[in-house]
């Protein structure tokens, strides 16, 4: 049904010119191709957990590339409709179009915006335009920050309030909805629709600085999709599935984030911690730290990104409660070299190296792992993109 | 002499090297006349260009006017505004419209069509150079060299 009417309105909305000033309707989009390829056919990366399967030593388009095309609709100066689609690798292995964002935007003072409908969620500082290549300076968004994110977006509203604090401002934002999506796991999927999430964040902007703390949880609908396994392998299936639940448990996201992008320099500093409130997944922390300097047209990059996580004393447990806890194991740090070149008007090539280098029981950013849980904790994954927006 | 003639070249290069904005007249941030603000930060102007704020200290509502990537005075104001290259303003925005936050302002093709919206909108505010800011308009920040 959300592809038809996405696809009705596009349609609709593509008649007036595109990004006429005067227009009361504009017709955006956004692109990126990208090829990757990996030093390792031991684990396949993904770009986050959202992908059920990923790239290994061949280059493979799947993990960044993605078509993005937004229409949005003034209907007067208060109220806006927005819709976006996209079309890219997702959680069931195929490319079908998908309804990103669908809502209704209300500003009635300068200094409140309200939006309602199907709406992008900032877990993180830039988690609502992480599919935007050429909105950002990498490749991909740091990994050992954003792997842990699998959700986009919610049915839901949010309500921000900006307000100046010297010649800076201050914006407030809470938001609150529901979770539309699956996260796919092993040959299955976690369907955490119907997931309440809600979550705030406090932004404060002066100059070529922006500094960001934000709070959000999600409660899940569901258990993981782990019935069988322990069907087949638990001495006691029932008391393993109820240690292992997750339904109607929280996990909590904390975030902080300095960026600075001001002259020929983009720095961003950001670090964030998950706490999981169940048994069968690890809390994490992890952080990157990335600076850019642009030369005229090309701005080469360096980062450093890491993420680690701690379970709790699961001893005494059986063996196939250990194993299912361990592949939500991880413990390993990313360094990124890379260069972005601004060569044409809305139009930017990118080539990255991520040399990622772990502990042999950090699987839980990879797919298709070893049987045994073990691999070597070393990748090298390089990247081309060539992204663009119209 | 040698080491002069060197000197002059190197001087010369780097000159060529510096855009074309450096070598030209002042920017001026203007406002309509009668929506009651003076003066304002770079920091306050830039919190009104890059969609941030969208009123006045006053609480009048600002609405500015951008100019098209065609017009050379659109890079000298964000390079005198912020030190940064147009594609990455462009590429702000993107985030900022596919996000689904905000919409970058308007945008016109010169400098008469920046003054006419400055001057029928109550909020307006846009950037003209120095020397082309009249009567209807009031310069609220200049961009030096």
């Amino acid at each position: 049904m959300w592809r038809g009417a996405l696809v009705g309105l596009l349609a609709l909305l593509a008649q007036p010119a595109c990004a006429e000033t005067d227009s009361p309707f504009s017709l955006q989009g956004f692109g990126t191709l990208g090829l990757a390829r990996t030093s390792s056919d031991q684990v396949e990366f993904v770009r986050d957990l959202s992908q059920p399967s990923g790239i290994r030593k061949d280059w493979d388009g799947r993990a960044d590339s993605v078509f993005g095309l937004q229409a949005s609709w003034q209907i007067s100066s208060q109220l806006t409709a927005v819709v976006q689609g996209n079309v890219r690798y997702h959680y069931d292995r195929s490319y079908d179009p998908q309804l990103a964002w669908a809502f209704l935007k209300y500003e009635p003072t300068p200094e409140w915006s309200l939006r309602l409908g199907r709406l992008g969620t900032e877990f993180f500082m830039m988690a609502d335009s992480r599919w935007v290549g050429y909105s950002f300076l990498t490749v991909r968004p740091p990994g050992d920050y954003f792997w842990y994110l699998p959700f986009y977006s919610i049915h839901g509203g949010d309500a921000a309030y900006s307000v100046p604090l010297g010649d800076g401002l201050v914006r407030i934002k809470a938001f609150y909805g529901e979770s539309n999506g699956r996260v796919p796991l092993a040959d299955r999927q976690w369907d955490v629709e119907g997931s309440p999430m809600s979550g705030a964040s406090l932004d404060y902007y002066r100059g070529g600085w922006h500094m960001r703390a934000s709070y959000a949880n999600i409660r899940a609908s569901n258990d993981l999709p782990i019935a069988g396994v322990l069907q087949a392998y638990s001495p006691n299936p029932t008391a393993s599935a109820a240690y292992l639940s997750t339904r109607n448990q929280r996990t909590d996201y904390y975030s902080l984030g300095v960026v600075y992008d001001q002259g020929p320099w983009q720095v961003q500093f950001m670090l964030n911690r998950i706490e999981q409130g169940n048994n069968a997944l690890e809390s994490s922390e992890g952080g990157y730290l990335l600076a850019g300097y642009r030369i005229r047209q090309v701005t080469p990059y360096l980062g450093y990104s890491w993420v680690h996580s701690r379970g709790n004393n699961h001893d005494g447990r059986p063996f196939i409660e250990q194993r299912i806890i361990a592949d939500s194991h991880s413990d390993q740090t990313t360094s990124i070299v890379g260069a972005r070149w601004d060569f044409a008007s809305n139009l930017a090539l990118k080539a990255q190296w991520d040399a990622i280098r772990g502990d042999a029981s950090s699987i839980f950013p990879y797919r298709n792992e070893p049987a045994s849980g073990r691999w070597s904790g070393r990748l090298d994954v390089y990247s081309v993109t060539l992204d663009f927006i119209f | 002499m040698p080491t002069r003639r060197l000197f002059l070249l190197g001087i010369s290069f780097w000159l060529l090297a510096q855009p074309g904005a450096a070598l030209r007249a002042e920017l001026a941030v203007v406002v309509n006349a009668r929506c009651g603000v003076a003066a304002m930060t770079r920091n306050e102007v830039i919190n009104v260009f890059f969609g941030r704020s969208r009123q006045f200290f006053n609480s009048v509502e600002a609405q500015p006017v951008d100019m098209l990537d065609s017009h050379p005075d659109r890079a000298r104001f964000y390079y005198k505004l912020l030190g940064k290259d147009l594609s990455e303003v462009n590429a702000y925005w993107s985030r900022q419209v596919f996000s689904g936050r905000s919409q970058p302002p308007v945008k016109v093709g010169n400098s008469e069509e920046v003054l006419k919206w400055v001057a029928s909108h109550p909020g307006g505010i846009g950037f003209v150079e120095a020397s082309r800011a009249d009567a209807r308009v009031r310069v609220v920040l200049e961009l030096a060299n």
